[in-house]
């Protein structure tokens, strides 16, 4: 019969995968391909130097390579890339960006970087713009290397922001939408020219706060005010503050600066911890008073200013510093732990318990929705504070209806379920993230204390940087034995995909019809 | 004048009831029973036609009108049949309805090319409102973009004896307010100053919305001014009047039976308490402590239900109730019942519309017990014989001038005061004098 062969044609066989993987890997190829050109970059600085280029260059062509030979491998899936492939590719593209990350450590970071998973480890706390590190001997690195580091947090910042406007939005995580226009179209490949607009818009704001930061941070040493800063440091100190990163060309961090200096990175981490898109508004549109008017940036600032509060009081109480030290030292270290960035002003590691305390719950806090930031962040906290006021309200009087509200308009009851679920994922990541790091720890006898395999999970999940004991701010993470460093670039990829995309590529109805 | 009215629905046939005497008048409506109805009972011609149709409305002589009033319950009908009217007779005003206080906004913006706009909701919450604010009188009219309050309380055991029982020149009158009329029985008394409130009695009086509010407290001592209320109900009605009343920092809670209008209510009422609940569970109205509102208002689609919930919530506490009669019926059954005020919205609807459709000198008019009283507000002519004459020397015919407006601005005369040419007045006058009242001025 014509007519019923003719329909088993059109029925075809049994379709399998419900992603469409080629796709994906097309695009993430796409990915690679441009992102290989960031290595021209420490080719230049290697030149300017008169160090060795080749180890950027093969990082470069391999990272291009891959890319271009994925993206024609499967050439012919162009363009159908929708919201299923877009978890696929978030996940896929941290994971290349960490390997091209990596290469140039393997190649010239010379016996401290010269394992493949401390080479990754370094390239994973860079890119999700961690700031945990394995170097040991920072006077061994080439300059071009050092400056490798600290660019590829920048880079990430970037990606950061792309993630935060045009891509966590669509696939539902995040817990706002970060612009008020909604976000066009289903296809995440072709970003819609609104989006690459806002895209590009935000971008100007981070490289332009990039800039000024150098700027003034180098005009500081051009003044004799801080001799320490040179050019070369304050753009290595620029790249990794935009990005709430928290990499530092020095073994002691900020530590070696002056207080001025200190007090720049200071404001410059507060607003890399801000909205961007925010920030767009009330700069760049000289529109202040949206500051003043967003729920989550008023609650930002209470919290720094609170805990700034609450840490100087308890270093001048117990006599560690004293006057603009114990100010300076406070504030420092807790936007920087909060903002997600990383840095220490100060080896806050030997503080008593009390004061690591205080530090370890703003590794839960985070900048805002928006920023580069890591961890909880704040927009969920205050959203999580408004829904167990409902259900406390609720137990009284259950009939009544209180939609949560975020500057004033109300929030889709599924955000508000996603936001809830997404607070206990993250504590449990954390939990059992820190189970294996403690056990690891036992079992190889790395030193890290049990007591402080919590804030070394907390620190990699929430993309902070530096935990406590060995792993702390002056220390490093390279003592850890390998599940523990595999377990941490886990963590610190997950947090920074906002754990649920990730998540998402482990159920079973994500690959199968 | 010829007036044109499509719809003769309820508003409709109320309109039609109040302009049918002094005006020509054609009704169009696609049902011929209520067209029917409507020719049994008045002298009026009829037509059986579409109102969204250019043809039927222009073979019904719309061209000929010198006045368009749109009026049936669907606001698309009203709107096309508003715009028709524009074309077919340019050069007549056009009132519509809607029930949509978008339009009315629209309009307001002058977005839309009619002349008047009229929504029942909004309607029905001023009204409300303006019981609200004097809980004491037992009607209450606005005029001059709210500048002037005219109210009409009754004057019982519970009144302050500094205004009862003493020559009104010796009370202690609230400032900026005058006794318009002493309605004793059947008759009517224009105060002078030797006359006397008795217990009993029923007064009007004009005055600034503060002053309603002092002669609202000294009437009735024991209410003070309403900071609590419950609505029940969200749909249209009820969201117009909770906004209203929030806009006046009154705290309002809501009951909505249906989980998606209670729901709307709570999104765009931050400040209202919104219960999804029918309300009508003794457990939840003891348990919210619905009985501690100092006022109860019902705005459900269902009278029954508003009755009901009325003596309901009466039982549990609540003081004062105001109930949406949505059939006219209602309102009598309502006040039987024991509600203290119950509020037509089709006939406060019609109201406006006959308002709008006297005398175009007449901005406004309200009408007390019934229609035996009204409450005119006219702009004086230069030939009045009355301009240039001090208050003082003013006769008292079956009149009183409650308050001047002079270049938007309310004024509550003084002897010395003088009538001005182009002054608006606010008159206090038996039906029956409407005429020649507005002639002398």
């Amino acid at each position: 019969m014509p007519v019923a062969s003719e329909a088993a044609a059109r029925i075809g066989p049994p379709r399998r995968l419900a992603v469409d993987f080629p796709a994906a890997v097309n695009l993430v190829g796409m990915l690679g391909k441009y992102l290989g050109l960031a290595a021209l970059f420490p080719v230049a600085v290697a030149l300017w130097y008169g160090e060795t280029i080749w180890p950027f260059v093969v990082a470069g062509a391999v990272t291009s390579g891959v890319g271009l030979a994925l993206e024609r491998l499967t050439a012919g899936a162009r363009g159908r890339v929708g919201v299923r492939e877009g978890f696929l590719v978030v996940a896929a593209t941290w994971l290349l960006a960490a390997s091209f990350a990596a290469i140039p450590y393997l190649l010239a970071g010379g016996e401290q970087l010269s394992s493949p998973i401390d080479a990754y480890f370094e390239g994973m706390s860079g890119f999700t713009t961690t700031g945990a590190t394995v170097v040991t001997d920072y006077d061994e690195l080439e300059r071009s290397v050092n400056m490798w580091r600290q660019f590829t947090q920048w880079l990430g910042g970037m990606g950061i922001i792309v993630l935060a406007i045009a891509v966590l939005p669509r696939l539902r995580v995040g817990g706002r939408q970060v612009m008020e226009s909604e976000l066009p179209g289903p296809e995440i490949a072709q970003l819609s020219e609104r989006i690459r607009a806002t895209a590009r818009s935000l971008w100007v704001l981070y490289v332009g706060l990039t800039a000024l930061e150098t700027l003034l941070l180098a005009s500081l040493g051009w003044l004799g005010i801080d001799d320490a800063m040179t050019e070369f440091e304050a753009l290595a100190h620029a790249f990794t503050t935009m990005p709430t990163g928290g990499f530092s060309t020095q073994p002691r961090s900020i530590e070696p600066f002056s207080p001025t200096a200190q007090w720049i990175i200071v404001v410059f981490m507060l607003l890399a911890g801000a909205n961007f898109a925010l920030m767009y508004r009330g700069f760049l549109r000289r529109r202040p008073r949206v500051f003043l008017r967003d729920e989550e940036f008023r609650l930002y600032l209470a919290l720094a200013a609170l805990a700034s509060a609450a840490l100087t009081a308890m270093l001048w109480g117990y006599g560690i510093a004293e006057g603009e030290e114990a100010v300076r030292s406070g504030v420092f270290q807790v936007v920087s732990i909060m903002t997600t960035t990383g840095y220490a002003s100060t080896d806050f590691a030997l503080w008593p318990s009390l004061l690591l305390l205080t530090l370890f719950a703003l590794m839960f806090v985070g900048g805002s929705a928006g920023s580069t930031g890591g961890s909880i962040k704040v927009v969920r906290h205050l959203l999580l504070g408004k829904v167990l006021r409902r259900e406390i309200d609720q137990t009284l009087s259950p009939e009544v209806v209180m939609p949560i509200r975020l500057n004033a308009s109300p929030v889709d009851e599924r955000t508000v379920r996603a936001i809830a679920a997404f607070i206990l994922l993250y504590v449990g990541f954390w939990a059992v993230g820190s189970a294996i790091l403690a056990i690891d720890s036992a079992i190889t006898g790395s030193g890290l204390q049990t007591i402080d395999a919590l804030g070394t999970a907390a620190t990699a999940l929430g993309n902070v940087g530096p935990g406590f004991g060995i792993t702390g701010p002056m220390g490093s993470f390279a003592p850890l034995g390998d599940v523990s460093k595999l377990t941490l670039i886990g963590l610190m990829w997950v947090g920074r995909l906002e754990i649920v995309p990730v998540v998402v590529l482990l159920t079973r109805h994500y690959w199968r019809l | 004048m010829k007036v044109f009215l499509i719809g003769a629905g309820q508003v409709g046939s109320t309109v039609v009831e109040a302009l049918h005497v002094d005006h020509e008048v054609t009704v169009l409506d696609t049902e011929a029973s209520r067209l029917q109805a409507l020719t049994a009972r008045f002298d009026v011609a009829v037509y059986e036609g579409d109102g969204t149709s250019r043809k039927d409305l222009a073979a019904a002589g719309i061209g000929a009108a010198d006045l368009v009033i749109a009026c049936t319950s669907r606001d698309e009908v009203n709107l096309v049949a508003g715009m028709f009217a524009r074309r077919e007779a340019p050069r007549a005003p056009t009132v519509i309805r809607t029930s949509s206080i978008e339009y009315v906004e629209l309009w307001r913006e002058g977005q839309l090319d009619v002349d008047f706009v009229v929504s029942s909701e909004l309607e029905t919450a001023y009204a409300i409102s303006r019981i609200i604010g004097v809980p004491a009188a037992s009607q209450t009219d606005v005029f001059a973009d709210g500048q002037v309050q005219v109210g009409e309380f009754e004057i019982d055991e519970d009144a302050s004896p500094e205004v009862v029982g003493v020559s009104l020149r010796d009370a202690d009158i609230p400032q900026d307010s005058k006794v318009a009329a002493i309605i004793r029985r059947d008759e009517t008394i224009f105060p002078g100053g030797d006359d006397v409130i008795l217990h009993g009695d029923r007064i009007v009086v004009i005055g600034s919305p503060g002053a309603a509010k002092a002669w609202s407290s000294l009437l009735w001592p024991a209410g003070g001014t309403v900071r609590d209320v419950v609505v029940y109900g969200a749909g249209r009605v009820g969201s117009a009047i909770a906004r209203v009343l929030i806009d006046q920092s009154i705290n309002v809670r809501m009951i909505e039976a249906s989980r998606e209008q209670a729901r709307r209510a709570a999104e765009s009422f931050p400040s209202a308490r919104v219960f999804s609940a029918t309300g009508f569970d003794p457990d939840f109205i003891e348990r919210e402590r619905i009985g501690y509102a100092q006022a109860g208002i019902f705005a459900m689609r269902d009278d029954a239900k508003n009755l009901y919930a009325a003596s309901l919530t009466r039982v549990h506490g609540i003081p004062f109730t105001i109930a949406i009669a949505h059939e006219a019926m209602s309102v009598d059954a309502f006040e039987r019942a024991g509600i203290d005020v119950s509020v037509n919205p089709r006939g406060v609807t019609a109201e406006e519309i006959v308002r709008f459709a006297h005398d175009p000198r007449m901005q406004q008019v309200a009408m007390l017990e019934g229609n035996r009283y009204e409450v005119l507000d006219v702009t004086t002519r230069e030939s009045s014989r009355y301009i240039g004459t001090s208050f003082r020397d003013m006769p008292v015919h079956g009149a009183l001038i409650g308050a001047i407006v002079r270049d938007g601005k309310a004024i509550f005369p003084h002897g010395d005061d003088m009538l001005q040419a182009g002054d608006r007045v606010i008159v206090f006058t038996e039906s029956a004098n409407v005429s020649w009242v507005v002639e002398a001025l």
